[in-house]
C-alpha cells in the first residue's frame, strides 16, 4: 500500500517535471536556480542576490542563489554551460565567460552561453597613493617610461580582468610595468595603502572608501564615459590612449534554451533592473546600475571574447 | 577616557533596542549550531543572512551578523571536543587536546575550557577593537608579501610541536601536506598544476580534505569494532574547570588572546592561523610540554583564545581602512556598506555614535555566547552516551552532507571520502593529522608570499634580512623548528652521561665488593 502511493507520487512527479520541461507555456512552474560562480558575499554574490529578491515582483516562483565556487569561476561557469536548457537553471555571468577559454583553463567558450541581460560593469581605473608624486596621468605614465620595469602595479590575480586592463595599458602606450598578482583585489589595494606597490587598476568601487577619505587616488578610468562618483577623474581615452577595459555580470542562461523562455526571462530581468530597490541596492553596495538587453550584451561579449583572445595570445598565456 | 563614555552611551542606547538585542541572540544560537556542523562556515551563515539584513536597522542587522561570527568560530570547538569533527579549520587545533580530553573522560571539562577561553578571548579582542584601533589601525599596513611569507613559514615550523610521539611521521605529513598544496592553479602565473584537467582541482579542497582526515577517519576506525566496545568514556563530567586550574590556565589565555588579535589583524591571515600559533607558544611556555597532545586543557584554552581573539583584529582592520582580512569580514564590509556606512578612515568621525553602540552590542554578543554555550553543553554533551551503531553512521553523514553544502560539488564529497581513507590507515601508522592540515593553510601562503615577494624587490633575495619583522619571524620559526631536536640530543646526551655515571658506580661498587 504503501509503496504503491509512493510509486504513483513517483510517476505524478516525474510526469510534472517533463511537462515543465518540454512546454514552456506555464513557464516557470517551480523555483528557478540562480547558479553563482563565485562565493558568498563576493561583489558578483551580492549583485545575484540583489537580483533574485527584487526579482520576486516580476516572476511568478522565486529565485534561489547557489554558490558554486571555484577554479577562478570555471567550475560554476562550467555547470551553467551543462545545466538543461530549460530556464530553471540560469546563471550569473562574468567576464571570465569571454577570459577563461583562451587561457585554457575551461571546457565552454563564448558560444555555449545565451545572454539574458547585463546587469552591472565597472571600468578598471588607474590608482596611486594621494601622496604620490603624480597628479595626474601624464605625469604616472611620463615616470613609467622614463623608469621601464619601476612601476608596480597591483592586480586582482595573472590572467584576471584587471591583470589585462594594465597589460592593455602597456600595449596601448609602449611602457612596460611590473604586475604583481594578489589574491583578489581587495588585498592588492592593502599593499598600495602600505606603499609596497605603485598602483592597482582595480575598479572604482574597490578603491571608493579609501579615496573618499583621501588616502588613495584615482588617476583615470578605462571607460568610454567618466564615472559618476568621481566626475572630475578624466578617462584614458580622453588623454590619448585607446584602452576601455570593464568587467560585466549579468544573467546568461546555456545555449539551446527555448526562445519563448528566453524572452520570458528577458523580460523579467529588464523590469526587474528597472526596480528601484534594485538600482538603490546596487549603489549602496558601490557597484555601477549598467542594464543591457540581450542583443547589446551579445555585442559585449563577443567584442570582449575576440579583445582577450587577442589579449591571452600576447600575454602568452593562451593554452 | 573618551572611550568610556561613548562606550557606556552606547550600552545605554542599546539597551532601548530589545529588537536588535533578541537578534543578536539569535545570531549568536546561529553561529554556535553553524560552526559545530561540518561544511557550514560562519562566512557562509553570515554570507546567507546578508540579504536578511537588508530590511533592518544598522544595528541589528550588523548585530546579528556579529553574532553569527562570534558563534561561528566558537562553535567550531564543541564537535571538534566531542567527535573529532572541527567544525571549522580553527577547530582542527582544538581538536587535538579537546578530543583527548574526552577520550579521558574529561569531555565537559574541555567543552567548559573551551567555552570560558573563546569567551574571554573574544572579548579581549574587542576591548582592543574599541580603545586602540586608532593606534594600531597602521599595523596591517606594515604587513607586504616578505612578512606574510615570513609568518607561513613560523606557522609551517609549529609542525614541529604538533607532530606527537613521532617527530619523523609528523614532518612526514606536513610534506605530504606540503605537496598536496600544490595541486591547483599556479599563484603567480595563474596555469593549471597537478590538475588532471579537472577544474574542480584548481583550488586544493582544503575543507573537504581536512573534515575527511579527522572525522571520516575517526568514524570508519570506529567501524572496527564490531563488538561496539565504547573506547569514550560517555559521562560529561565536570563543565565548570575549578579555580585551580583556571589560574593556571589564564597566562595561556592571556598570551593567547594577544597573539589572536594581531593575527587578526594581518590581512590573509585568521582564526585557524592563530590557533595554531597559539598552542605552539604556549606549548612552548609550559612547563610540562609533553602533557599536549595527550589532553592537555591548556592547549584547549590557547587554541579557542587564540582563534576568537582573531574576532577583534579582523574587524579593526576591516573598520579602521576598509580592508577585510579574511572572508568573514570581507562579507560584514558588504553589510556595512549596504547599511550606508563605508567602513574606513571616515567611519569612526562619522558613525562614532553607532561605531560604539556596535562595540557595546559584540560585548553583548560574548557575554550570551558564554551563556548559551554553557547552557547547551549539557545537552550537546548527550552525543556521547548515543550508541556507536547510531553515532558512527550519524558522523559520516554528517560530514558527507556537510562537506556537499559546501560548494554544492559531489566531487568535493569524493575528496574528503578519500582524504578519510587516508587518514585512517595514517592512524593506523602513527601519522598526526594535524600537520597535513597546517601545511594546506600555510603552504600556499607560504609560496604565493615567497614569489611575491620576488617580484616586488625585481628579484632580489635582500628582504629575507633587511626586513625587521621578516627577519624575526624566520629565526623564531628556525628555534621553533629546531628546539625539539637540540632538546632531544641534550637530552640524550644527559641520559648517556648519566648511564654513564651509573655504570661507572657501579662497577665502583663491583669491584668493592669483588675486593671484599
Amino acid at each position: 500500500m504503501k509503496w504503491t502511493t509512493m510509486l504513483s507520487g513517483a510517476v505524478v512527479a516525474t510526469a510534472v517535471a517533463f511537462a515543465g520541461a518540454a512546454g514552456a507555456a506555464d513557464y516557470p512552474n517551480k523555483p528557478i536556480e540562480l547558479v553563482v560562480p563565485y562565493s558568498a558575499g563576493g561583489g558578483t554574490d551580492l549583485v545575484s542576490r540583489a537580483f533574485a529578491d527584487a526579482a520576486k515582483a516580476h516572476l511568478p516562483q522565486p529565485i534561489g542563489v547557489v554558490n558554486k565556487t571555484g577554479g577562478a569561476g570555471a567550475v560554476g561557469l562550467s555547470a551553467i554551460m551543462a545545466a538543461r536548457p530549460n530556464g530553471y537553471k540560469i546563471g550569473m555571468g562574468t567576464v571570465e565567460i569571454t577570459m577563461l577559454p583562451h587561457m585554457g583553463l575551461a571546457s565552454f567558450t563564448v558560444d555555449d552561453f545565451t545572454p539574458i541581460a547585463r546587469l552591472n560593469a565597472e571600468p578598471s581605473a588607474v590608482t596611486v597613493k594621494a601622496d604620490a608624486p603624480w597628479q595626474t596621468i601624464e605625469e604616472f605614465m611620463d615616470y613609467a617610461e622614463a623608469n621601464p620595469n619601476a612601476v608596480r602595479i597591483g592586480n586582482s590575480g595573472t590572467g584576471a580582468i584587471w591583470h589585462l586592463a594594465a597589460v592593455a595599458l602597456e600595449e596601448a602606450s609602449g611602457v612596460t610595468f611590473n604586475h604583481i598578482p594578489y589574491d583578489g583585489a581587495n588585498p592588492a589595494v592593502t599593499a598600495l595603502l602600505g606603499g609596497h606597490i605603485e598602483a592597482v587598476t582595480v575598479s572604482p568601487a574597490e578603491v571608493v572608501s579609501q579615496v573618499q577619505a583621501g588616502k588613495l587616488k584615482i588617476l583615470a578610468v578605462m571607460n568610454e564615459d567618466r564615472s559618476q562618483t568621481f566626475p572630475d577623474v578624466p578617462t584614458l581615452k580622453e588623454k590619448g590612449y585607446d584602452v576601455t577595459v570593464t568587467t560585466w555580470r549579468g544573467i546568461v542562461v546555456p545555449k539551446n534554451t527555448p526562445d519563448d523562455i528566453v524572452d520570458e526571462l528577458r523580460a523579467a530581468a529588464k523590469a526587474t533592473a528597472d526596480e528601484q530597490s534594485f538600482r538603490d541596492t546596487l549603489t549602496k553596495l558601490n557597484l555601477t546600475w549598467a542594464y543591457a538587453d540581450a542583443p547589446d550584451f551579445a555585442k559585449v561579449m563577443q567584442k570582449d571574447d575576440a579583445f582577450f583572445a587577442d589579449m591571452m595570445a600576447k600575454l602568452g598565456m593562451s593554452n | 577616557m573618551h572611550e568610556i563614555d561613548m562606550l557606556l552611551q552606547g550600552f545605554e542606547r542599546l539597551a532601548s533596542e530589545p529588537f536588535a538585542l533578541l537578534l543578536a541572540v539569535v545570531g549568536v544560537a546561529l553561529g554556535i549550531v553553524l560552526g559545530a556542523l561540518p561544511g557550514l562556515t560562519a562566512t557562509m551563515g553570515v554570507a546567507i543572512l546578508l540579504p536578511f539584513t537588508f530590511g533592518l536597522d544598522p544595528l541589528s542587522g550588523l548585530l546579528m551578523i556579529s553574532g553569527v561570527f562570534f558563534g561561528g568560530i566558537y562553535g567550531g570547538s564543541i564537535t571538534a571536543i566531542l567527535l573529532k569533527i572541527p567544525g571549522t579549520p580553527a577547530a582542527a587545533a582544538t581538536a587535538m587536546d579537546g578530543f583527548e580530553m574526552t577520550r579521558r573522560g574529561q569531555a565537559g571539562l574541555a567543552l567548559g575550557t573551551a567555552t570560558f577561553s573563546s569567551f574571554l578571548g573574544g572579548t579581549f579582542s574587542v576591548f582592543v577593537l574599541i580603545f586602540l584601533a586608532p593606534v594600531l589601525a597602521n599595523f596591517a599596513l606594515e604587513f607586504s608579501a616578505s612578512e606574510s611569507f615570513a609568518l607561513a613559514v613560523f606557522g609551517l615550523s609549529i609542525i614541529s610541536s604538533i607532530s606527537g610521539r613521532s617527530l619523523v611521521k609528523g614532518l612526514m605529513a606536513g610534506f605530504v601536506g606540503l605537496l598536496i598544496a600544490t595541486v591547483g592553479l599556479d599563484p603567480m602565473g595563474g596555469f593549471p598544476r597537478f590538475t588532471g584537467g579537472m577544474t574542480e582541482l584548481f583550488n586544493v579542497p582544503f575543507i573537504p580534505v581536512m573534515i575527511g582526515l579527522f572525522a571520516a577517519a575517526e568514524a570508519f576506525k570506529s567501524l572496527e569494532d564490531v563488538d561496539l566496545r565504547r573506547e569514550v568514556a560517555a559521562a560529561l563530567g565536570r563543565i565548570i574547570p575549578p579555580w585551580s586550574l583556571f589560574r593556571k590556565m589564564l597566562p595561556t589565555v592571556g598570551r593567547s588572546s594577544a597573539l589572536g588579535v594581531a593575527i587578526g589583524m594581518i590581512p590573509g591571515a585568521g582564526a585557524d592561523i592563530a590557533a595554531f600559533i597559539a598552542y605552539s607558544e604556549t606549548k612552548r611556555f609550559s612547563k610540562t610540554p609533553e602533557t599536549f597532545g595527550r589532553g592537555e586543557p591548556s592547549g584547549v584554552a590557547a587554541c579557542e583564545a587564540g582563534s576568537n581573539g582573531c574576532t577583534g583584529g579582523a574587524m579593526l582592520t576591516m573598520l579602521t581602512l576598509g580592508i577585510p582580512g579574511d572572508a568573514v569580514t570581507a562579507v560584514m564590509l558588504g553589510a556595512l556598506t549596504l547599511q550606508g556606512l563605508q567602513p574606513g578612515p571616515l567611519l569612526f568621525q562619522d558613525h562614532a555614535d553607532l561605531l560604539f553602540t556596535l562595540f557595546a552590542g559584540m560585548l553583548v554578543c560574548y557575554v550570551l555566547m558564554l551563556v548559551l554555550g554553557l547552557a547547551s553543553l549539557r545537552f550537546m554533551g548527550r552525543i556521547l552516551q548515543m550508541p556507536k551503531s547510531i553515532l558512527t553512521p550519524a558522523i559520516l553523514v554528517l560530514c558527507i552532507v556537510g562537506t556537499y553544502a559546501l560548494n554544492n560539488s559531489m566531487f568535493d564529497t569524493f575528496i574528503m571520502l578519500a582524504a578519510g581513507v587516508a587518514g585512517y590507515f595514517m592512524q593506523k601508522y602513527g601519522f598526526p593529522a594535524s600537520p597535513v592540515v597546517l601545511a594546506l593553510i600555510m603552504g600556499p601562503m607560504a609560496e604565493a608570499n615567497f614569489r611575491r615577494a620576488l617580484s616586488l624587490s625585481s628579484g632580489s633575495y635582500d628582504f629575507l634580512y633587511t626586513r625587521p619583522i621578516t627577519a624575526g619571524l624566520l629565526l623564531l620559526a628556525a628555534m621553533t623548528l629546531f628546539m625539539p631536536l637540540l632538546r632531544h640530543l641534550i637530552g640524550k646526551r644527559n641520559r648517556s652521561r648519566r648511564a654513564a655515571l651509573a655504570r661507572e658506580e657501579g662497577a665502583d661498587l663491583d669491584s668493592k665488593n669483588g675486593a671484599e
